[in-house]
């Protein structure tokens, strides 16, 4: 019956196709039409620039290849970036708090289990976040390709079987962070009944520790990897795990060190196990507390 | 098993409000059994509590052999509750397949072009139910019930915003949905005409209890009463005590035929006019009137 309840959500999710629009296709489609855009209009200004300034390029310059596997580690370790999430959470918002606004839990609550209607929404959403992290990595993808054409260089696909299972790792680390910010959206849901409450509260949450990640904690007097200050904000816990797993867990650090910068140090395994610690709990506690509250719940007006 | 829905002491409050207030009733398997009470008597509230929407006080419920919330004896049933409301982005054949699904049945194309043809949505079947009106949401609803083939379905108010050829078409599908499909049917109404003319026993509730059950016919020829148009009707009334009732501009008298010229007699000699007498049967109505407490007493006739 479990089952039962993944089909109908997925079925009902798939035709609506306004969220899945703004949910899963919009992003990738601004990042790879974005993308293209973006690599030509700089082509056109930088020959213009040239032009501008006499300067011939040597033949053969900037027109060594270009590795594919960039793009797709690029595309894992980028993959639940703040706009992502924010998308996201429309996904998440229409699912989890679609049958309180059309009241269409009357429906099925007698069909199923209450445990098994929010697994199926649960394991729907789940679905939709792997849908959209592959589409993403297309869309990466194909920025890679027009860049390439673009710039007439060629394209390679140069890695190995470590690079690979990296950036597996940082693909299924972006999906876990996503959902998790899908299960603050689940709990609200379900205790408002609401879909702005849906929407905003994880946007809210979020919000609010990444401005305290931004502040430092030294007001707190803690320390950044201290258990209270990694329980408090996942997103830190999210960053160390990246790193743990990956260099190119941090885009930016990784370029540096490409550029002969330093290579960003991997985290011990206290603060590994201190990270993997708070994206449970962020992850499990929303999903038990909704369980708990839902099997109580008046599904009815009155 | 020959009833499919027992209640016992079944109990909901709401603070102070009493919705549900130990009722005790049993439906039995077949027919059509219509639930009958004045806004507020407690028939959503009871069917939301057998649907596992909401849950009792106290007392306790059974549908189809099983407590409520019993999936297994969820999926032997259907329901439509008030207006029905889906996903506005839906056609109403999605409608149809998604609660398929949600049942563990593959979508049948031609069970689902069926059903909708039966409840009168054939053309509309490929139309988004956000253009819906309220008449087409209830067809939608009696087919979203019947979807998934159970053995009893529980409609609320099913002929709710329908036009009179609408109210004709759900009651011979109901009446089908009993004699033909042999699915048992529950279903609360206002409009008691419909009530008499589809269902064969029925349950008159009033503030959470149950005042009256039974088969209709035994209902309604357990009261033959004279009707009179008389004016004034107020020294009638008195003169009449518990025997009278109103039945709009005319009084109803509850006596043996016997008594029915010295009735007449004790009228004239008072001075009150009368226009017309006649023996009627009791209707739906008139004893869901006198059961609800909501015939008009002296005092508010003396008011007129």
């Amino acid at each position: 019956m479990l089952a039962d309840a993944i089909r109908a959500e997925g079925y009902r999710l798939v035709r609506n196709r306004t969220t899945m629009f703004w949910g899963v296709i919009f992003i990738p489609l601004v990042v790879a039409i974005g993308g293209a855009l973006f690599n030509w209009f700089n082509k056109v200004q930088g020959d213009r620039a040239m032009a501008a300034a006499g300067v011939e390029i040597p033949a053969g310059m900037g027109r060594e290849s270009l590795n594919f596997a960039d793009g797709v580690i690029a595309a894992s370790a980028l993959g639940a970036n703040g706009v992502v999430l924010v998308f996201s959470l429309i996904v998440a918002a229409a699912l989890y708090a679609g049958d309180y606004r059309w009241e269409t839990w009357r429906l099925i609550s007698a069909r199923n289990s209450r445990l098994n209607l929010i697994l199926g929404k649960v394991a729907s959403m789940g679905l939709v976040v792997l849908a959209g992290l592959i589409l993403f990595q297309i869309a990466m993808v194909l920025f890679g390709l027009s860049q390439a054409v673009v710039t007439q260089r060629p394209l390679g696909f140069e890695t190995d079987a470590g690079r690979m299972g990296e950036a597996a790792g940082l693909a299924a680390v972006a999906w876990l962070r996503i959902m998790q910010y899908a299960m603050l959206s689940l709990l609200a849901a379900v205790v408002t009944r609401s879909l702005l409450a849906a929407l905003f509260i994880p946007f809210a949450v979020g919000f609010a520790q990444s401005l305290l990640q931004s502040l430092g904690l030294g007001f707190l007097g803690w320390e950044a990897m201290d258990w209270q200050a990694i329980l408090l904000m996942p997103g830190v816990a999210f960053d160390t795990f990246k790193l743990a797993i990956s260099p190119e867990g941090n885009p930016l650090a990784a370029a540096m060190a490409q550029a002969g910068g330093p290579t960003p140090p991997v985290p011990p395994r206290e603060e590994v196990i201190k990270a993997a610690t708070s994206m449970a709990v962020w992850t499990v506690v929303p999903f038990v507390a909704t369980i708990a509250w839902f099997q109580r719940q008046d599904l009815s007006k009155e | 098993m020959t009833d499919v829905i027992v209640t016992r002491d079944l109990t909901k409050t709401y603070g102070s409000v009493r919705a549900l207030d130990g009722l005790s009733l049993t439906i039995p398997k077949g027919g059509v059994y219509g639930v009958l009470g004045p806004n507020g008597a407690g028939k959503s509230t009871l069917f939301r509590i057998l649907l596992g929407l909401i849950k009792p006080t106290s007392g306790s419920a059974s549908v189809m052999g099983g407590h409520v919330g019993d999936v297994s004896a969820g999926r032997r049933m259907g329901s439509m509750i008030e207006t029905p409301r889906y996903p506005p982005y839906m056609t109403a054949r999605q409608v149809l397949e998604w609660l398929s699904l949600a049942h563990g049945l593959k979508p049948d194309a031609a069970r689902v072009t069926g059903w909708l043809d039966r409840v009168g949505l054939a053309e509309a079947a490929d139309r988004r139910v956000r253009g819906f009106s309220v008449g087409m949401l209830q067809r939608l609803g009696v087919a979203a019930a019947l979807i998934t083939g159970p053995e009893l379905i529980i409609l609320d108010e099913p002929t709710s915003g329908m036009d009179p050829p609408g109210i004709q078409e759900m009651r011979a599908l109901i009446r089908s949905l009993a004699d033909t499909d042999g699915i048992t049917v529950v279903l609360a109404s206002h409009q008691l005409l419909e009530v008499q003319r589809v269902c064969d026993r029925v349950a008159i509730m009033n503030k959470g209890k149950l005042v009256r059950e039974g088969l209709v016919r035994d209902l309604t020829a357990s009261g033959e009463r004279l009707r009179l148009s008389l004016t004034p009707m107020a020294p009638a009334m008195a003169l009449l005590g518990d025997k009278g009732s109103l039945e709009g501009n005319a009084v109803l008298a509850a006596i043996p035929r016997a008594e029915g010229p010295a009735l007449l007699r004790a009228l004239i000699e008072k001075g009150i006019d009368i226009d017309e007498a006649r023996w009627v049967g009791a209707d739906l109505e008139s004893v869901f009137m006198t059961e609800t407490g909501t015939v008009q007493t002296p005092e508010a006739i003396h008011a007129r």
